[in-house]
């Protein structure tokens, strides 16, 4: 890689309590330990291993939503987000103030919000319906409101936990379209992909949390 | 009804009988696409008893053969092919082809000179010259073709990936990468534009953009042309937020969170109005009409201690369970925790002026009317508000650790609604019990409300202030705690 380093994972190890209380000895599920990698600016990394190794509780570690149990990250000065979709929806809420609403909680500031209100209408192609309750669309109408509100989040490290399916099928490729163009953009992306054929048409780098301190497989 | 019917179909003989022409080779076809040379070379000479009349049978059959290694037979049969059908210029070209398999520059040459007097106007012809003369070592002479049949057939895609190729094939890396984008911009849906130009790219050590041109394949033109400009409405987010965007977006939220409430009730925002009225009317028919208890203006007395004491006892029960119910949230954006007490506070402060006015409302008719004491209102609400944001953030923080703690708030805000003296005087109180029963904060500030609302005299402003001391002290504590639980927070919620 070519690129500076912008995140150090040094370590790293995260464990859940799976049951325990006062009259029970806790015990704990290991997500991951010792994991050690950097993260060069400009790449795309993709984190693969089955259901329970921790790839999305890696991303909420390096997205700094959690705290990690052993090690340590250290960031070198960058943003990172990661990408939620509707994050923060209210049902009883028509899809302006939710867009604007879920706008600010992924990080825009309110006026930075409000001046993408509609552009995000006009990407989500919801028409009349971003001024009905969110309660009254459908999975999908909700699905497209959110990537949309999420699209125009540009960070520095962009975390993606297998969002890029959403909606019906013409816009879950216009979705894909646009995450593609994104990722390869100067952004450095991590994303949690299920994906075989999506890993290899994205990634620089493969990290499979299955091995020993997250083997590098690529 | 016999004879109509046999008369609509033609008379059955061995011509009508056979397949059409094309229908026939798809079966060779088949095996060349399968690249089982030997079987398309048996399918060809088959068809070749068949359709003696068509190219195919002898050009393809020559094709096969060549792929085989059986350069002389191809040659004969494309020899054969130029005799039968001298407008046809597969027979010049395939035979030029097959030629230079066999190492026959000769006459591979003299084969083209031939097809490029015979038929300027078939595009292949160029494209196999520029490709001998490339590969009898002449580039300038391949270029020249090439050129030639790219300014004569500008719609054909072959003859600029041809263009590129042979920067490829001259390592002229640069030039490739740039008639490879021609090769796109002509012709957006043709794949090799982007394969050969990612295989360039991957040549220069640029695996990135090599998968990029193989995704903007799937993608198309534009989405490669719109990678390549400077996305303007990008938003950047913060690393951290800061204080303002984090009020700004508590205010958001807690204004909004109303707005989803009004919308779930018919009356709406009416509600708001409505419940304090009948909570007060309720106390003043049970209080005020019915026991005719505590003597002359009791129901003022109460009123004006229930309506504060209602606002924080609410106000703490909803705070209190906020962050175990963020914790969808909490895991899908970075956010400081103090967000979701907060907005609880704000919240039910929005909803409280309105049970204010009502309050002054009932005041004025019961004959309190405003004096200018009532400007002390703001410090004391400002406390009660610094007070609810503590006591709030304070449950919701431990709660989240020891959730059985939910239980027992409602029945701490019982006993706290007793000990605050919502129902009685400070004057029952024996004299030695006061000083205790003052350092309750809640009985403390609804006694300082009742001095301004009833007696119209400034509030004890030591004790204010001791007040507003202890809450900016407990507000210091609880967000360095939070600072330091922020990352704990989303994992102790979902366990």
């Amino acid at each position: 890689m070519n690129g500076r380093v912008i995140l150090s994972a040094r370590n790293l190890g995260v464990r859940y309590k799976r049951r325990g209380g006062l009259f029970r000895p806790a015990r704990y599920h290991q997500a991951f330990s010792g994991l050690t990698f950097d993260l060069y600016q400009g790449e795309t990394l993709a984190l693969i291993g089955r259901n329970g190794a921790g790839k999305s509780t890696l991303l909420k570690v390096l997205a700094g939503i959690l705290r990690p149990d052993q090690g340590c990250l250290i960031n070198h000065g960058v943003t990172v987000s990661l990408l939620s979709l509707q994050a923060g929806f209210d049902p009883e809420l028509p899809g302006t103030d939710n867009a604007v609403l879920s706008a600010m909680l992924l990080g825009y500031s309110r006026a930075q919000a409000r001046a993408c209100l509609h552009r995000i209408a006009a990407f989500s192609e919801l028409g009349s319906f971003m001024d009905e309750p969110v309660k009254t669309y459908s999975s999908g109408m909700r699905a497209r409101l959110g990537f949309s509100v999420a699209m125009f989040l540009s960070p520095d490290v962009l975390l993606i936990d297998e969002a890029l399916t959403v909606g019906d099928r013409s816009f879950r490729e216009k979705a894909e379209r646009e995450m593609s163009k994104k990722i390869h953009s100067l952004q450095t992306v991590v994303l949690v992909s299920h994906s075989e054929s999506q890993v290899d048409k994205l990634a620089d780098r493969v990290i499979d949390l299955d091995q020993p301190g997250g083997a590098h497989v690529l | 009804m016999a004879e109509s019917f046999s008369s609509s179909f033609p008379p059955s003989s061995e011509s009508h009988r056979r397949l059409a022409p094309q229908d026939a080779f798809q079966w060779a076809f088949d095996a060349m696409a399968e690249r089982r040379w030997r079987q398309a070379a048996g399918r060809w000479a088959t068809l070749r008893v068949v359709y003696p009349e068509h190219p195919p049978v002898w050009i393809q059959a020559a094709v096969a053969l060549r792929e085989l290694g059986s350069h002389g037979e191809a040659l004969s049969l494309l020899s054969e092919a130029r005799a039968r059908f001298p407008d046809h210029p597969g027979g010049w070209v395939q035979g030029a082809n097959t030629a230079l398999a066999e190492g026959d520059v000769a006459l591979a040459g003299q084969l083209l000179d031939e097809a490029r007097a015979r038929f300027p106007q078939d595009p292949p012809v160029w494209i196999r010259s520029a490709h001998l003369a490339q590969a009898t070592g002449d580039p300038e002479r391949a270029l020249h073709y090439n050129q030639h049949a790219r300014d004569t057939f500008p719609d054909w895609a072959p003859a600029f990936d041809q263009h590129a190729e042979l920067a490829m094939a001259a390592g002229d890396w640069d030039s490739a990468r740039q008639r490879w984008a021609e090769v796109r911009r002509r012709f957006p849906d043709h794949p090799a534009g982007y394969r050969r130009a990612a295989m360039v790219e991957e040549q220069q050590g640029r695996p990135r953009e090599a998968r990029r041109l193989r995704l903007a394949e799937e993608h198309g033109i534009d989405w490669l042309e719109e990678g390549d400009r400077a996305d303007t409405v990008a938003v950047a987010p913060p690393r951290r937020r800061d204080w303002r965007n984090f009020v700004d977006l508590v205010w958001t939220k807690a204004r909004l969170n109303l707005k989803a409430e009004a919308n779930r009730n018919h009356l709406r925002y009416l509600w708001w109005v409505i419940d304090p009225l009948l909570y007060m009317a309720v106390f003043y028919v049970v209080f005020g009409l019915l026991l005719h208890r505590g003597g002359e203006g009791f129901v003022a007395y109460l009123l004006t201690g229930l309506v504060p004491f209602q606002w924080f006892a609410k106000t703490v029960q909803h705070a209190s369970n906020t962050i175990v119910e963020g914790r969808g949230l909490m895991n899908q954006v970075r956010i400081s925790p103090l967000f979701f007490p907060l907005v609880a506070v704000v919240q039910n402060a929005g909803k409280q002026t309105l049970v204010f006015l009502m309050l002054a409302i009932f005041l004025v008719v019961y004959g309190l009317p405003p004096t200018v004491h009532w400007l002390a209102l703001i410090p004391v609400v400002t406390v009660q508000l610094l007070l609810m944001a503590v006591v709030g953030c304070a449950l919701a923080m431990i709660i989240p650790f020891v959730r059985d703690l939910i239980n027992l708030v409602p029945t701490g805000l019982q006993f706290l609604l007793f000990c605050s003296g919502v129902f009685y005087t400070l004057d029952t109180i024996p004299e030695r019990w006061r000083d205790l029963f003052m350092a309750n904060p809640m009985a403390n500030l609804l006694h300082q409300y009742r001095r301004i609302l009833l007696e119209h005299q400034w509030p004890e402003w030591s004790q204010m202030g001791w007040l507003a001391l202890g809450c900016l002290l407990g507000l210091g504590v609880l967000i360095l705690a939070y600072r330091r639980l922020e990352g704990v927070f989303p994992r102790v919620v979902v366990e």
